[in-house]
């Protein structure tokens, strides 16, 4: 044979079929969208949301995320008690009379969850998806005081009391005794202490630094009593010093690196844990499974023995697992919802979260964009119809939403302007910013016709391209032109995040809060342009939040919350959409749930498996 | 000649490191050309300020120049102590802890994965590598069960009807893509008559072999589905052209019976350069799962490119990007040895 036909040949002929077909089309896989870890919420996330994060002051606990999927028709929250929050007293003092020692009665079985993004380390103080930290709530679980379920309060958690100064400055926490390590050595307020030294230390990679910096000093007085004293009155402080750190165990932590997995196994393989699971396997990109702690301070072990998550990349594998009972749970996407509440073997668990999801369109506030005029804004603003959008958007599993703050929050303000739909006004506030209306046509001054350019991502989110070609048709009768730009997420964010954007419009969202006082980032000009893109500035509502945040007399608060909600929905940085419904698909065989504002998965150490008697 | 075999084996060694080398240039390029970084998901949550985003970009390193950062990876970071204000270069972990220091591709340390919170790299990649391998290496034995007979069939029936029904389907199966295939089975193999499972290598707790089989065949099969395409097509092309040659008329001539004549003189011919690439072939297909490996949530390296991709994880994707060009260059290389075993006529000069 020919010397000419050498294997080469072959190869180039095998290669261009397998690598040309395989390895180009990474990008049109079926659902990138589970590999990104960062927007999936821990709900059923029907578009990813920019924040992802626990809201602030609760800790990463397995109720805060393990609604890897949703929920209860038997109970269906319509409203937070939130609004009876009230704000600690200075010169007080809380003691639980809370037993935690009494012992679940209901145990044994397996619960199967499914995931569709594995966690990336269990190491609670370097992550920021919630997969981790869902994980991370099965091992290390507990901060000093934990939000009550259905008020919403901080009440006491691994502390049995605290008091606060005169001052506001000083707090005391009294820590619960007889609390243990799963290696039964005592849970005390040295290993609070220690944690703190570190996840503080500026070297160790805290991705939530700034949070902690308004305290001062963090320190163990004795075994079970910590005094924490911060540089002024800060009203979200108390949900922040003891909800932001979980201790880990001392003991066995103090010998190793803080944040290298080569050198320290504990980090993605805990052998002395405080939460009710243990980990007992995990593969990476397979499954993690995790038994009960007997050891577990609340309570001791948790009802079901042992729980195992498998990791699937695809939303709609994960629900088949449900459906067909390989798995108790599964995502519900928004269109499968109403076949989920159908499915013989599962119950729909429905709520309004207190930490809602809420989707807004962002208008480029700088100077030079169209979207820079007031009139313009509003008068975008008043062209769309929101009712509708959001019932043929989300199906009814949304409500409007007019400013800053959900209705589920205790400092929502109904009465704000709201836009609704009225082409006629739109045309009118169109006409008082120099536009005119001719030939359905908005033409500005020079006579050329308004066009807007509207990002949104990531280009998989079926929820954001169906809000983004409905904004184009209503500005369409408006005479305004829209061209709409899909982008992977990376790309999203760094066009969101520019420091001159070509953008006018974008579609986002936030979770919401339940310490409003977080949302003040997103305001503020030190923050354009990352958390503030539309460049919003309005030194008004910054000292309005100033205010708000030093002075943690309620109603004061609540007053000044209300104005700053008025405030913005005045200025229409943003012309907010609708705040998210969220649920979670649970096989019948699982029992004691019971959902709130928090969700379903606060009291998961309490649900039990009951077997459905064999026909 | 063995003397030239070994001289050709160095020299075509060092080309393809070079080759290697000039790929990792261009890899790193296109990465850092891509919008984002490893952080760019941290900046986007009203309890992170911008502080926070700074501060962990000095840690990583982040907020060096790229070519800086290119020669970090290549060389690592622990001897710019001897340069005068080289710490300046060093990442602020290096600084820290002068066992964080990363010693560079050359030193064979591919680095700390950003995304796996410090992971090393090469473990990462080390742990997905079974799982690939299994897959790689049965939908290659698939491949060739599936694809040498059909191709001899086609050619020894050229023109006629077998021979077009195969080149139909295989034209017809070559237009759609694997993964859409993969996906349509699954979806109707696993999710309606429920058959074969929905993906995963193992059910969690089993892991016996025929659990594990059960689990390996659908993937298998799919993934060897463009295998199967070509080699089909090289081997009737091969066979065609073997089947013209003077010594087949000669042994037909001499009375040699059919079948003897295909055996002995055409498909001996014909498939030597299948035996003598396949190890090559292998390598190839390693490289070349990602998507079955998300379709079918195959714990292997492909699905651990999407998730680096995705997060702009730069070690990781440059990690296995070195490898996967090592594996290929390796592959090519390999044939062209094992050729010259095979076939005499075949001498390496320099």
């Amino acid at each position: 044979m020919k010397r000419g036909k050498n294997p080469l040949y072959w190869l180039m002929i095998i290669v261009a079929f397998t690598l040309g077909t395989t390895q180009c089309a990474p990008p049109a896989t079926p659902s990138p969208e589970a590999q990104i870890t960062p927007p999936a919420t821990a709900t059923t996330a029907p578009s990813p949301t920019e924040i992802v994060a626990p809201a602030t002051g609760e800790v990463p606990t397995v109720a805060a995320t393990l609604e890897v999927s949703q929920q209860v028709i038997t109970q269906v929250v319509e409203e937070s008690e939130a609004a009876k929050a009230r704000e600690p007293k200075k010169g007080i003092t809380v003691v639980s009379d809370e037993e935690v020692t009494s012992p679940r009665t209901k145990r044994g079985g397996e619960y199967k969850d499914v995931a569709t993004s594995d966690a990336v380390s269990l190491h609670p103080y370097l992550t920021t998806d919630t997969a981790s930290s869902s994980y991370q709530g099965m091992v290390y679980t507990g901060g000093l005081l934990r939000l009550d379920e259905n008020t919403l309060q901080y009440i006491p958690n691994m502390a049995e009391s605290y008091s606060i100064s005169e001052d506001g400055l000083t707090f005391t926490f009294r820590l619960r005794k007889g609390m243990l390590w799963s290696d039964g050595q005592p849970i005390t307020a040295r290993d609070f202490e220690w944690t703190y030294q570190q996840v503080t230390n500026p070297a160790n990679e805290f991705p939530y630094l700034s949070q902690l910096e308004f305290i001062k000093s963090y320190k163990a007085l004795d075994d079970y009593t910590l005094e924490i004293k911060i540089e002024k009155v800060y009203c979200p402080s108390l949900g922040q010093m003891s909800g932001l750190i979980t201790p880990l165990p001392k003991h066995v932590w103090e010998k190793l690196p803080w944040n290298d997995p080569e050198k320290n196994p504990e980090m993605n393989k805990p052998s002395v844990v405080s939460g009710p699971y243990k980990l007992v396997e995990w593969k990476r990109d397979q499954y993690a499974i995790f038994e009960a702690n007997e050891n577990y301070w609340y309570h001791g072990a948790p009802n079901i023995s042992r729980y195992v998550i498998e990791i699937v990349p695809d939303q709609d594998v994960a629900y088949q697992k449900m459906k067909t009972g390989e798995t108790d749970t599964g995502p519900i996407t928004p269109d499968k919802l109403k076949e989920a509440r159908q499915l013989p073997n599962i119950t729909v668990y429905e709520w309004w979260p207190a930490a809602a999801l809420w989707s807004y369109v962002g208008l480029n506030m700088r100077p030079g964009f169209p979207t820079h005029d007031l009139h313009v804004r509003r008068g975008l603003a008043y062209a769309i119809d929101k009712d509708l959008l959001t019932e043929q958007v989300m199906q009814g599993q949304a409500k409007r939403l007019c400013s800053v703050y959900p209705e589920t929050s205790w400092v929502y303000n109904p009465d704000v302007p709201c836009y609704d739909y009225n082409p006629e006004k739109a045309i009118e506030e169109f006409k008082q910013a120099g536009y005119s209306f001719q030939d359905g046509k908005m033409l500005d001054q020079n006579g050329k016709q308004l066009r807007l350019k509207l990002v949104f991502g990531p280009n998989t989110s079926k929820t954001r391209e169906l809000i983004a070609v409905t904004l184009q048709d209503y500005w369409r009768r408006i005479g305004v032109e829209a061209n709409i730009q899909a982008m992977e997420w990376s790309t999203f964010l760094e066009a969101l995040h520019s420091k001159e954007p070509d953008w006018d419009v974008y579609i986002g969202a936030w979770q919401a809060t339940i310490e409003p006082h977080i949302m003040y980032t997103i305001w503020a000009e030190e923050n354009i342009p990352e958390l503030n893109s539309v460049a919003y500035i309005n030194k008004e509502v910054e000292k309005l939040f100033e205010e708000a945040g030093a002075n943690c007399d309620f109603e004061f608060r609540k007053q000044k919350y209300q104005q700053i909600q008025k405030i913005i929905a005045e200025d229409a940085p943003y012309i907010f959409l609708f705040y998210n419904k969220s649920w979670s698909g649970q096989n019948k065989r699982i029992k004691g749930i019971i959902p709130t504002a928090l969700g379903i998965g606060w009291n998961m150490e309490d649900w039990y498996i009951e077997e459905a008697p064999t026909p | 000649m063995r003397q030239g075999l070994a001289r050709y084996i160095i020299r075509r060694g060092l080309q393809s490191l070079f080759l290697v080398w000039i790929a990792t240039l261009i890899g790193f390029t296109i990465y850092q050309l891509a919008p984002g970084g490893p952080l760019q998901f941290l900046d986007d949550d009203p309890k992170r300020t911008a502080a926070d985003f700074n501060r962990l970009s000095a840690l990583y390193g982040l907020d060096r120049p790229i070519l800086v950062q290119y020669l970090v990876w290549l060389t690592g970071e622990d001897w710019l102590v001897l340069l005068p204000g080289g710490t300046a270069w060093q990442s602020g972990q290096c600084r820290n802890n002068a066992e964080r220091c990363g010693r560079g591709i050359l030193r064979f340390d591919f680095g700390r994965s950003f995304y796996f919170k410090g992971s090393n790299v090469i473990d990462l990649i080390v742990e997905r590598i079974p799982a690939t391998f299994i897959l790689g290496f049965s939908s290659l034995v698939i491949s060739v069960a599936v694809g040498i007979p059909s191709g001899i069939y086609a050619a020894l029936n050229r023109g006629r009807l077998p021979d077009h029904i195969i080149r139909v389907t295989t034209v017809l199966v070559n237009t759609v893509p694997e993964w859409w295939i993969g996906l349509l089975l699954l979806i109707i193999l696993g999710g309606y008559l429920r058959i074969v499972p929905l993906g995963g290598m193992e059910t969690i707790g089993d892991g016996s072999l025929p659990d594990r089989l059960h689990h390996l065949a659908l993937p298998a099969v799919v993934s060897a589905i463009s295998g199967w395409i070509s080699i089909s097509r090289i081997m009737r092309f091969e066979m065609l052209e073997v089947l013209n040659q003077d010594y087949v008329r000669t042994a037909r001539a001499k009375g040699l019976p059919e079948h003897l004549v295909i055996l002995r003189h055409v498909l001996r011919n014909a498939i030597l350069p299948f035996v003598t690439g396949l190890s090559g072939i292998f390598l190839l297909f390693l490289s070349g799962s990602i998507l079955f490996e998300l379709v079918f949530s195959w714990p292997g390296m492909g699905r651990l490119a999407v998730i680096a991709i995705n997060s702009r994880d730069y070690p990781v994707m440059m990690g296995l990007f070195v490898i996967s060009s090592f594996l290929g260059i390796m592959g090519v290389l390999m044939v062209d040895i094992l050729y010259s075993f095979v076939d005499p006529r075949v001498k390496y000069e320099l």
